[in-house]
């Protein structure tokens, strides 16, 4: 038997009022069964004013659009609209919910690679496109009207520093010389400016790539060109925990551990310090540490007043943090290849992003009596030895037993929709949203998953 | 003192004490240790060569690489070692640095790899480790590398346990307060390690960076446990400091005690005091050790400390001149001779100026002013900022000193709204 190494979460108040508060979730699970993911779009109003709240206090002039990929949740992208923000879309079917959310044309961004098709759509409304290569771009020039200004951010990459991580997107910048031609000579495309994605909170490397994109806004007024806008994308981290120590300790303990003590055989999971899920700092400091970065020994975000650019990002975990959970029912308990189990009515890829092991513990609602001594495994309800929802042991605050309900928290971000599968007949669990009304929770259905795709 | 090579002199430094009237903490001794004397400058003189001085002559022989994850003063030290014996050395680092530091390494010829951070991404590829990334090359070319692995490598504790501690004990007696920054922890544990036996009541203090703060040369607490050697329960307290008090108190440093040390120094001499202060009082040793010394952090003060490089001096009084967008074209296209200074930074003039202007950043045109009015009498002077606040100081000063000179209204921003084209570099 191992030493408990729990890994408490950090929990959002609302989100730590709906699950000591026994009536929203039993009316929740009640309503619409288990699993179910909840979220909660009053956390994603809270996280845009503080992100707006940094931009602001900087002086920079900036606008956010939420990266809806994130989450298919409607109510999280009414939330964004009501919020003021703008809608990145990588889409057509995001396109369309936007669209159907409220946001004008001139409002969305269309990020990531794009279809032929999407293309077209782009250019007739006029949405922003946010080019991912020249191919892209010489359809972009055919299909934008005549006469039209389709505004265009052309996406880089190919960065020479070392410290930008390399990227199978955008342009490289040997061919911007090229991209800013094919704008130039487009009669209906607007070069409205530049933008990088990089998925790192390492300040140092969105200088970097911010130095080296500024050869190409000093390229673009040379060829006759306005750009007014920088792009920087998203990539701001997520806060999933209040104290990192636990995380650090169990990093530790893991690196020491036999090979089979707190991990199921035939997986390896390594935790460095730095991993996200030790994370307890929020996402302003890391935008806050890029506007207080030096470039010429200026901070970032004089820089870029005095290069008259408006500062673009799409953050898309960093809005919804700790806005949404996920509800499962222990199915039963069972002993197996000499381990305990906790069997659910979850599979793991409706709450696992890209199969990255999530390194929180589940909440169990309505727990009683003491911490057991050793940890337990979850399992999941799929025919795959793989399908465990925790492939690390995991240290709850009582015993488990059949009819409990978990509640994985702040699973918002990529966790719900990224990966799911519907296999075995297991749809992806629905989607509520839950807003605190006074003081009772008001849930209602969140017509949001992909049923609504066209 | 002669001697016949520079490894010699590594060691044996000054143990310095302070003032007591200067410090201010009754009852109290407090003596930095200034490793800062070291031949090439810092406390990881004695780690370099404690970590090479028995391998060298094998590393020599066999034509081997050095690798360490370094990227400040432990690079410096083995980059000069091995250059002395030439062999090659390699550093790796994903670490924030401070650019005096870069540029000493690039003088030297060090070869850094400057890796990105962790990715953020939902995506399960693995993250880019220093670690990791030195043991996949050590072992692509089995026997070309010596990996000296400063955090993990008990050579590196008994550097200081034979030497440095051994010193203090020397110098200062029977400690009761040992206060070290924290990177591989090998000078407070191993010096500790030394006083104790002597002392069992030494008390060590380790101080670490604020969290989310960054003091060059040490770890936040939560990075601490990256670290192989790092062991928590050797330490009285880790105490943790934010970059400002670190500069106060090594600034406090510098200008009361005439000791030059760096930014870790000032933290820990900041802990010292701060432990002393809330302590029980009576009489007590207290050893500070000085890492390293001010100068290579100058971007560093200027970065936190503006205000101490002159930044925000208050204007000079007086109306300024402004002159309008279409005035400005207009004497342009009658063929006046019109002298356009962009005050941006070079960035921002490359990006997009006024055509025809040239760029005289604020800071440096500051400078230039103090020496003196370089522009003539007889041409107009006007001068661009990004709204045109800026730019009124230096007409106003232009125009004080008989100049034609010119603020830009609404500046290069307002000129750009107003549809006037722009030019790039």
């Amino acid at each position: 038997m191992s030493a408990r190494h729990p890994l408490p979460a950090a929990q959002h108040p609302i989100v730590a009022r709906f699950l000591t508060d026994g009536v929203a979730v039993n009316e929740a699970t009640g309503r619409f069964g288990s699993p179910l993911h909840v979220v909660f779009p009053q956390v994603m109003a809270e996280n845009a004013a503080a992100l707006t709240a940094v931009l602001r206090r900087h002086g920079v002039p900036h606008d956010v659009f939420y990266a809806h990929k994130v989450n298919a949740s409607t109510a999280l992208l009414a939330e964004a609209y009501a919020a003021g923000l703008g809608a990145d879309v990588a889409s057509s079917a995001e396109l369309d919910r936007a669209l159907a959310a409220g946001f004008a044309p001139d409002r969305i961004e269309a990020t990531g690679p794009k279809s032929p098709a999407f293309i077209e759509r782009i250019a007739a409304l006029g949405v922003t496109a946010n080019a991912d290569d020249l191919w892209e771009l010489d359809r972009l020039a055919a299909a934008a009207p005549v006469g039209s200004s389709v505004p265009v951010l052309l996406r880089l990459s190919g960065f020479a520093s070392s410290v930008v991580p390399q990227s199978r997107f955008g342009i490289d910048l040997a061919d911007a010389d090229a991209a800013l031609e094919i704008v130039r000579r487009a009669p209906g495309l607007d070069l409205r400016g530049v933008a990088f994605h990089l998925d790192t909170a390492d300040p140092a490397a969105r200088v970097d790539a911010l130095t080296e994109s500024m050869a190409v806004v000093a390229a673009a007024h040379r060829a006759g060109l306005r750009p007014s806008v920088i792009d920087i994308g998203g990539g701001l981290r997520q806060r999933f925990v209040d104290d990192p120590e636990p995380f650090q300790r169990y990093a530790q303990a893991l690196a020491v551990a036999g090979p089979e003590d707190l991990v199921w055989p035939g997986h390896d999971l390594v935790a460095p310090t730095a991993h996200k899920y030790g994370n307890h700092r929020p996402a302003t400091d890391v935008l806050e540490g890029f506007l207080t970065a030096e470039i010429e020994r200026r901070p970032v975000a004089e820089v870029l007043r005095e290069c008259m650019l408006t500062l673009w990002i799409e953050p898309g975990k960093a809005l919804v943090d700790h806005g949404g959970l996920t509800l499962a029912t222990v199915l039963y308990r069972k002993n197996a290849a000499g381990r305990d189990l906790a069997v659910l009515d979850l599979t793991r890829n409706q709450v696992t992003p890209a199969d990255q092991e999530v390194l929180l513990d589940p909440v169990l609602v309505d727990g009683r009596g003491d911490p057991p001594d050793d940890g337990v495994f979850l399992a999941g309800r799929l025919c795959l030895e793989s399908d465990l929802i925790s492939r690390r042991k995991v240290f709850l605050d009582s015993e488990l037993a059949s009819g409990d309900v978990l509640a994985f928290v702040n699973t918002a971000a990529y966790q719900m929709d990224l990966s799911a599968s519907a296999a075995a007949g297991h749809p992806p669990p629905p989607k509520v949203a839950a807003v605190l009304d006074g003081d009772r929770f008001i849930v209602t259905d969140d017509a949001s998953d992909d049923r609504h795709r066209s | 003192m002669r001697y016949d090579s520079v490894l010699d002199m590594i060691g044996d430094t000054p143990l310095l004490r302070l003032d007591p009237a200067v410090h201010g903490v009754p009852d109290a001794e407090i003596f930095l240790k200034l490793e800062s004397a070291n031949p090439f400058g810092s406390v990881k003189d004695r780690v370099a060569w404690g970590l090479l001085r028995d391998h060298i002559d094998g590393i020599v022989e066999n034509g081997q690489v050095v690798v360490e994850a370094s990227s400040g003063n432990t690079a410096k030290a083995l980059q000069i070692i091995a250059s002395m014996h030439g062999v090659g050395f390699r550093a790796f680092t994903n670490r924030v640095r401070v650019r005096e530091v870069r540029e000493m390494l690039s003088l030297l010829g060090t070869d850094v790899t400057e890796m990105p951070g962790l990715s953020e991404c939902p995506d399960p590829t693995a993250p880019n480790d220093v670690f990791g990334v030195i043991g996949d090359l050590v072992e692509s070319e089995p026997g070309r590398y010596h990996h000296t692995s400063q955090y993990t490598n008990e050579d590196n504790l008994r550097a200081h346990y034979e030497q440095t501690g051994r010193e203090i004990h020397r110098d200062a007696g029977p400690v009761d307060l040992l206060v070290g920054g924290l990177g591989t922890t090998g000078s407070t544990r191993g010096a500790a390690t030394y006083l104790r036996e002597r002392n069992p009541e030494t008390a060590v203090v380790g101080v670490v960076a604020a969290e989310g703060d960054f003091i060059p040369g040490i770890r936040s607490a939560a990075e601490m446990w990256e670290v192989g050697l790092f062991e928590p329960g050797f330490y009285d307290a880790i105490a943790a400091v934010d970059s400002a008090d670190a500069i106060s108190a090594s600034l406090e440093l510098a200008t009361r005690h005439g000791v030059l040390a760096g930014p870790t120094t000032g933290a820990a001499y900041a802990a010292a005091r701060e432990r002393l202060l809330s302590g029980p009082g009576g009489p007590v040793t207290a050893v500070v050790i000085a890492c390293d010394r001010m100068e290579p952090y100058l971007s560093y003060y200027r970065h936190r400390r503006p205000d101490l490089f002159g930044a925000g001096r208050p204007a000079v009084s007086g109306a300024a001149p402004s002159v309008t967008p279409g005035e400005l074209e207009a004497w342009t296209a009658a063929g006046e001779h019109v002298v356009v200074v962009d005050v941006r930074t070079a960035l921002a003039f490359q990006a997009g100026h006024i055509p025809g202007a040239i760029n005289l950043r604020d800071d440096l045109l500051e400078q230039v002013l103090e020496a003196g009015m370089p522009f003539s009498e007889a041409s107009r002077v006007v001068f661009v900022c990004p709204t045109g606040d800026r730019s009124e100081r230096f007409a106003a000063r232009a125009a004080a000193a008989g100049r034609a000179a010119y603020s830009l209204e609404g500046g290069v921003l307002g000129w750009r709204d107003s549809g006037r084209p722009l030019a790039g570099v």
